[in-house]
């Protein structure tokens, strides 16, 4: 009988000798953290999605855990993304700093992870965000740069202080910690300000807009194995928070337009995630580190959540809830493919790298099933989760939203595709000559991912099946799924057979196949034999167009882009000032003056007690 | 179910074959306009047959892999299509966003494949033809969703029925506004001068196609054809009323491809940053307009 | 007198069956030229009446390509220099099979005006197949025209072999190309 306080505990011991481990030998470690994560997620597994996990508390004391359909969904995923990034580590540690810390950290936001989700109490909700962000804080730096995890953690500390007063403000108003009762019981105007603090929360987790600019810094420069893990798994505690906020207080009732028929509050988060699409789609196109542009897709995608969460129906809900496991495999996925590429180069710059599938074929292919799933096209998961949120969006006739998820998904047919076209495709380069496939262990969670993101795609009945326990779970009515995986949303207004839609696509590439191996053998060239109007061109790097692919497109915005980490380098002078005011005033040199200040605090705080 | 696939691929031929004549009429058309004799109205299978008959190159397996993946995926969504509002294959399951995202599939093939020859300009003919997409597409969405929220279906077939019934007009009567902002999006889909910036032959030697010859080139003109049947008869659905029966359809379909490929022919053609601004300045425009008062309001004519 | 009617059906042998399929592919090959111009003479201003209403060329199904992978016809028009030589060698064999060279003018047959400069090549034939050569300086619209139709007529007749050619004699090919040109395929274009 698995028991989450086992399972916590045993992460908190795993993580100790994961250090002890790494420290006697790297890749024993990592093998060691491999089958603990694998442990935790089969035990999840095995007992969670019937409930079936034992919630009694013995060692831990003041700390209550509770299972939900929904904590158990986030647990899920998460826990199968760290345990899928687990199998990188043995072939990554080896070059950071401080690796001995690596696994131990791991394990411990791992350990975070399954406390934050399974408990009942805001206040161990706070304790356990705050264990994840300090653990993955130390494992960010170990990548490029130290100021990513100060951005990261800048970010973090900003959401989780404004979650922490809004847990506060719970406590005053209502008297109570517990989740869902004191989220329910709160009313009027504590409403609204512990709505806004839990979505700056939210916001700041997910690196929706405005709270964006840690996220491609944090997501370009964290070490190659943990970029998955932040995309796939950690922006979605923001998603989780968001939930919290959107669909269980609802603070104001009144209505914009009555046929818009949605709470002011809903609306202008849907209005914010809107522009978070827009503008992550914008700079993701721009970008040309593709680990930024995945981040900068990432936020992109958030912001679909946000939209579907506060769309307050269960189509959008189902859709949001899809989504999110959709985007944590194919981000995964596609972060995982660009690590084993810059494993294998030295380099994630778009600009540096071409013709990577000559090397890595299978690698490519996890790529490009994970960025067709990440486009919204068939016969993958993201499809069906961006459908069901166009459903809803259609259904609610939101335009200006609708502008942009629609902006959004045609967009990521661009922003997917560079990585695609000048990392993997292209001209060969000579000083990659020597790159080979992936070994088979990286393979493993690369077929995984693959094999899931067409399954999610195609038979999406089961998982609808267990979203539907989650809408049960929080009042709403469920999603018409039947069992082979048809959706029918809106009393008929869309109805979709996934699995229809796959099979014809096989026959349509069954029937192009025939017609080309019936066909004369074409003569095979080499790649540097191609049109160049007849000049001799000997150098591919002349060939390889994958500087600034979008340069016409990118030309008509790229002024307008950094208006926003503008105004927080601004903020940040404004802060450093008033730091700098303090510092002046009370760290003088002048031992006089700081007698002064803390003789006249002393007497304030007397003159307060006085008082 | 397998005799739906036959249908399907039924259908799959018929839009091969009806868009190849049309094209060939229209290649006569064009030539009359301009005081030739013009070619035969065949000549298109003879272009195409001639392609699959000789021997071309190959720059590895992804280029050839595209094209299969490309053309599949085109077929497929073909087969989904209604032909007029009983000739369908998959009884209710011819959702709208199937066409626009199945589409997808066979264009992200087609790119794939393009960048995969390894030639510089095509993989700019790939960027234009994506950045075109991101310009047309938005405003043709935002029709479709008024479309959709008033018709209260996704269904093609629905939607055609929707514009049949009695008191409803053809929805390019109806969202007056919304029907040219759909024509120019159906120019930009086809890719006809203005917006021909993707191809644009002597400016970066035909764009994606620049390394295709022989079975590849012939494989990709069909996918072209039935590309072009699905985006004209995608028009001819959601704004013409559909078609209740295939004389209908054939009429409606010659109409609308006629039209616009005569307006192609007297057009020059956009830079590419300038397709995006015009999409993004009057048919949005016009879209976002026609969705506020048709929704908001309420005015359909 | 035999009878016609149950005669029994006779297996065709494989290669007959190729040659059956190569007819009917001859027959779209030559209803469907499409030319890759290189234009480098001044035979090229035949074209422009060739293509628009005074002859339209697309009547016969013809009409210009972007690439030699798309092109069926390479039409040479005009004296060939040794630097646009190589570059025309080089697009020759880019391009799918069957390949068909035409070309326009007296400069490709033997020079023309320039048959004694240093730096013009005299006879292209001794470095491409060439299928059709349209003589006159500069030929007539309607040799042009002409051109292509005997073009046609030599596919019917399975006379056009010049790519059959340059596979059965490709080691003299490339020995006069390397006799004139030295290096076909040059490393350093901008100082050659």
């Amino acid at each position: 009988m698995a028991s989450i306080e086992y399972l916590i505990l045993i992460l908190v011991g795993a993580s100790f000798l994961a250090y002890l481990f790494t420290k006697l030998n790297t890749y024993l470690g990592s093998v060691f953290t491999i089958l603990a994560t694998m442990f935790v997620f089969a035990s999840l597994a095995g007992y969670g999605f019937g409930m079936g996990l034992d919630t009694t508390v013995n060692y831990l004391p003041w700390f209550t855990f509770n299972q939900t359909y929904l904590g158990f969904y986030f647990v899920i995923i998460i826990a199968f993304v760290y345990l899928m990034v687990s199998f990188f580590h043995p072939y990554y540690l080896g070059q950071y700093k401080y690796k001995d810390s690596y696994n131990m950290l791991f394990l411990l936001s791992l350990a975070g992870i399954i406390g934050a989700f399974y408990t009942d109490n805001f206040l161990q909700l706070f304790f356990f965000f705050e264990l994840i962000i300090w653990t993955t804080m130390f494992l960010i730096p170990q990548g490029k740069s130290r100021e990513a995890a100060v951005s990261y953690f800048g970010f973090s500390v900003a959401g989780s202080v404004a979650m922490l007063i809004g847990i506060f403000l719970i406590f005053s108003s209502t008297g109570q910690l517990d989740i869902t009762s004191g989220l329910a019981a709160i009313s009027g105007t504590n409403a609204i300000i512990v709505f806004i603090l839990f979505l700056i929360a939210g916001f700041a987790k997910l690196g929706a807009f405005p709270l964006h600019i840690w996220l491609p810094i944090a997501h370009g420069n964290a070490p190659h194995p943990f970029s998955p893990v932040l995309s796939g798994a950690l922006v979605k505690l923001g998603a989780f928070i968001g939930i919290l906020a959107l669909v269980r207080i609802v603070p104001t009732a009144n209505l914009l337009v009555d046929s818009i028929n949605l709470p002011l509050g809903q609306w202008l988060v849907a209005i914010l995630g809107s522009i978070s699409i827009v503008f992550g789609t914008l700079m993701a196109i721009k970008e040309d580190d593709a680990k930024k542009l995945l981040a900068y897709s990432s936020m992109s995608h958030g912001g679909y959540i946000l939209v579907a969460f506060s769309l307050m129906n269960s189509v959008a809900f189902a859709g949001g809830f899809y989504h999110i496991l959709a985007h944590a495999i194919a981000s995964a996925a596609a972060f995982m493919a660009i690590a084993a590429v810059a494993r294998a180069t030295g380099t994630t710059k778009m600009k540096e790298l071409g013709g990577m599938i000559h090397k890595m074929p299978i690698t490519y292919l996890a790529y490009l099933v994970a960025i067709i799933s990440m486009a919204g096209i068939p016969p993958m998961g993201g499809f069906i989760s961006k459908w069901l949120i166009f459903m809803a969006v259609i259904n609610k006739g939101m335009i200006f939203v609708a502008i942009a998820i629609f902006f959004g998904s045609v967009g990521s047919f661009l922003y997917v595709f560079r990585p695609l076209a000048a990392l993997f495709l292209g001209q060969e380069f000579r000083e990659y000559k020597h790159v080979k496939e992936a070994p088979i262990m990286m393979l493993i969670p690369t077929f995984i991912l693959m094999g899931l993101n067409v399954y999610t795609g195609v038979f999406p009945s089961f998982i609808l099946n267990f979203i539907n326990n989650i809408l049960g779970e929080l009042g709403y009515a469920a999603l018409n799924v039947t069992s082979s995986s048809i959706i029918n949303v809106f009393d008929g207004q869309g109805i979709l057979n996934p699995a229809l839609i796959s099979l014809v696509f096989a026959v349509g590439v069954f029937i192009a196949f025939i017609i080309f191996i019936l066909l004369k053998k074409s003569r095979s060239v080499s790649l540097m034999d191609t049109y160049t109007a007849a000049n001799f061109v000997h150098d591919e790097h002349l060939l390889h167009y994958s500087v600034d692919f979008y340069a016409p497109l990118e030309r008509l915005y790229e002024k307008h882009t950094n208006w926003m980490t503008k105004f927080y380098e601004s903020l940040a002078k404004k802060v450093k000032e008033i730091g700098n005011l303090g510092k002046y005033l009370f760290m003088s040199k002048n031992i006089g003056t700081t007698m002064l200040w803390i003789i006249t605090i002393i007497i304030l705080l007397l003159w307060g007690v006085a008082l | 179910m397998i005799i739906n696939v036959l249908v399907g691929i039924g259908i799959a031929f018929f839009a091969f074959v009806l868009q190849t004549s049309v094209a060939g009429l229209n290649r006569k058309i064009v030539g009359r306009l301009q005081k030739r004799i013009g070619p035969r109205w065949y000549q298109e299978f003879i272009d195409i047959f001639k392609l699959l008959s000789k021997r071309s190159v190959s720059h590895g397996w992804i280029f050839d892999f595209g094209v299969i993946m490309a053309l599949g995926g085109i077929i497929g969504t073909a087969m989904f299509m209604p032909i007029t509002s009983n000739i369908v294959a998959f009884q209710d399951y011819d959702n709208f966003f199937i066409f626009v995202y199945l589409l997808a599939v066979g264009m992200l093939g087609m790119a794939m494949s393009a960048s995969g020859s390894g030639n510089p300009w095509a993989s700019i003919g790939v960027m234009r033809a994506l950045t075109t997409m991101l310009a047309y597409e938005v405003p043709f969405l935002i029709v479709v969703l008024t479309i959709i929220n008033l018709s209260g279906t996704s269904s093609m077939t629905g939607i055609q029925i929707f514009q049949q019934t009695a008191g409803n007009n053809w929805f390019i009567l109806a969202l007056p506004l919304g029907g040219i902002v759909g024509f120019i999006a159906l120019m930009g889909m086809l890719g006809k001068k203005p917006f021909e910036t993707y191809i644009a032959p002597a400016e970066i030697a035909s764009g994606p196609m620049v390394e295709y010859g022989g079975k590849q080139l012939g494989m990709l003109f069909i996918l072209h054809e039935i590309s072009v049947w699905i985006e004209v008869t995608l028009f001819v659905h959601l704004f013409l009323g559909g078609a209740t029966n295939i004389f209908e359809f054939l009429i409606k379909y010659f109409a609308v491809y006629t039209l616009a490929n005569l307006i192609s022919n007297v057009n020059g053609r956009f830079k590419i940053d300038q397709v995006v601004t015009f999409f993004y300045k009057w048919p949005l425009l016009m879209a976002v307009t026609q969705a506020v008062i048709a929704i908001y309001f309420g005015w359909v004519i | 007198m035999l009878s016609t009617k149950f005669t029994p059906a006779t297996k065709l042998s494989k290669a007959e069956i190729d040659r059956k399929w190569w007819e009917i592919g001859d027959f779209f090959r030559r209803n469907s030229l499409w030319l890759l111009m290189y234009c480098t003479g001044c035979c090229a201003i035949e074209l422009p009446p060739a293509m628009t209403s005074a002859y339209d060329m697309e009547r016969l199904g013809m009409g210009p390509m972007a690439t030699p992978r798309q092109a069926d016809i390479l039409l040479v028009s005009g004296y060939l220099s040794l630097k646009t030589l190589r570059r025309l060698i080089y697009t020759y064999e880019q391009m799918s099979e069957p390949r068909y060279v035409v070309a326009l003018g007296s400069c490709p047959i033997n020079g023309g005006i320039y048959h004694d400069s240093h730096a013009v090549i005299n006879q292209l034939d001794q470095y491409i197949p060439v299928d059709v050569y349209v003589a006159g300086c500069m030929p007539n619209t309607e040799a042009v025209m002409n051109g292509f139709v005997d073009l046609m007529d030599q596919i019917k007749h399975k006379t056009a072999n010049g790519w059959k050619k340059y596979h059965a004699n490709f080691e003299w090919y490339k020995e006069n190309q390397r006799n004139s040109l030295g290096e076909v395929d040059v490393h350093d274009e901008f100082h050659e």
